[in-house]
């Protein structure tokens, strides 16, 4: 039997050869360093097979879960499938369900997917247009719970994508995507532990799943949600929220208008130092624009967060 | 006779200094600059190869990848001030969690042993 397959070539590997030299052997240019299972520069991902898990050591819960593995300690005891990190995800083809607004630049679409499209709260997906035209969205649903999946799109004036979410889309429309992608999402994380969201606009589509999937999965700690916009109409689904944190004891939401002065007004990532106590102890998701997320997430570490708790998703404006 | 490694407690001893480690070496004005715009979970990945090497942990040490990795700090004016204010964050490290005076000096050796990959000469 075939031991070890590369995208779809099957790779000669001798008895006790780990992949990353059976793959160099096979003249792939993989990315490599240390050879010792530390740097990390050599991280693969098994598609189909499970690596060992002497190959794991050290990746996140997160990416175990993916079947991310390090190449230079992973010799296989069943046969693997593996692609690289930077491989294009798989294309699939959803149906347009519902469209609605959450505030006056934030549209919510409902999508249908297929058995084979499979995926966790958190993680993101690109929607492309008939013409071609993708953007990454996160994935506010929850599939155990809801049929569709679930995007919240910011609408840009003059973006591409917004005008033709607004403007062109409708229900019954088939579109297709690509993904699932990302590792930011419940996994790794204890149940007691105190748990923190943090994100600004849209970045809190990626937290409702990251939050109903902690609730569904019996997370008990503390859980703490906070949402920074610049207006309030920005802070788009507060009153839900609030009536959430009305009904759960270990839940709190703590909404921030940029704009606003007072009580609800402010900077987001303030509010997080001020009011964040357990940093050591705590896990965080840190979901938004690139000056929120690095900042927020070098002044956690550097009050004494582990990195290795902060988990955290870029949104990077469209180019 | 154990070895460096294994009387620092090996993986898991990594795995506790590298956050104090990085930590000290973000605060530290002589060299934080040399970190900005740098990607944390890449960069504590090797932070965690460079302790694990200077731990006397497993390693497969070439000094290439050490080279390429610092040739652009290097002509952003890198040298042995800086590499010394590191080796000193990481003998800080060290004694923070306890560890006996002869380790740390094992430990800053095998740190000092790649300065010359590091500056490039």
């Amino acid at each position: 039997m075939n031991m070890l397959t590369y995208r779809s070539a099957a790779i000669d590997i001798k008895p006790g050869e780990d992949v990353l030299s059976a793959l160099l052997r096979a003249e792939i240019d993989a990315p490599h360093s240390c050879r010792a299972g530390v740097c990390q520069t050599c991280l693969h991902r098994a598609v189909e097979g499970t690596p060992p898990a002497a190959a794991q050591e050290g990746l996140t819960e997160a990416q175990k879960a993916q079947g991310y593995f390090l190449a230079c300690v992973c010799v296989p005891k069943t046969p693997l499938t593996v692609i690289p990190t930077d491989e294009a995800a798989a294309r699939s083809e959803v149906i347009v369900r519902a469209i609605d607004r959450l505030s006056g630049d934030v549209a919510r679409l409902y999508l249908e997917h297929g058995p084979d499209f499979s995926y966790r709260p958190g993680q993101f997906l690109e929607l492309i247009t008939p013409e071609g035209l993708g953007r990454h969205y996160s994935i506010a649903s929850v599939p155990e719970e809801d049929p569709h999946v679930e995007l919240h799109i910011r609408l840009h004036r003059g973006g591409r994508m917004s005008g033709f979410v607004s403007e062109q889309l409708s229900p019954g429309d088939r579109l297709h995507v690509a993904g699932p992608l990302g590792t930011c999402f419940y996994e790794g994380v204890d149940p007691g532990q105190p748990l923190t969201l943090v994100g600004a606009g849209t970045g809190l589509a990626p937290l409702m799943g990251i939050l109903r999937d902690a609730l569904r999965r019996g997370h008990h700690g503390p859980i703490r949600l906070y949402h920074g916009a610049r207006e309030r109409a920005g802070l788009y689904l507060h009153d839900p929220l609030e009536a959430l944190a009305a009904k759960r004891e270990n839940f709190t939401y703590v909404p921030r208008a940029l704009s606003e002065p007072g009580f609800d007004g402010g900077d987001v990532a303030a509010a997080v130092l001020e009011q964040e106590q357990a940093l050591k102890e705590t896990a965080f998701f840190l979901c938004g624009g690139e000056r929120l997320v690095s900042r927020l997430k070098r002044d956690l570490f550097m009050k004494g967060a582990s990195l290795k708790q902060i988990r955290s998703d870029v949104f990077l404006p469209a180019n | 006779m154990p070895t460096l490694y294994e009387r620092l407690g090996g993986a898991p001893a990594v795995d506790a200094a590298v956050d104090i480690f990085y930590r000290r070496v973000l605060a530290d004005g002589r060299i934080a600059r040399f970190f900005d715009n740098v990607n944390m979970e890449e960069q504590i990945a090797k932070q965690k190869a460079f302790l694990t090497m200077a731990f006397g942990g497993p390693n497969k040490y070439t000094g290439k990848d050490m080279r390429e990795a610092h040739k652009k700090l290097v002509a952003k004016g890198l040298n042995d001030m800086h590499v010394d204010a590191v080796v000193e964050n990481l003998s800080s490290t060290l004694r923070q969690l306890g560890v006996g005076e002869k380790d740390v000096l094992e430990v800053a050796a095998l740190a000092n042993s790649v300065r010359a990959d590091v500056l490039n000469r």
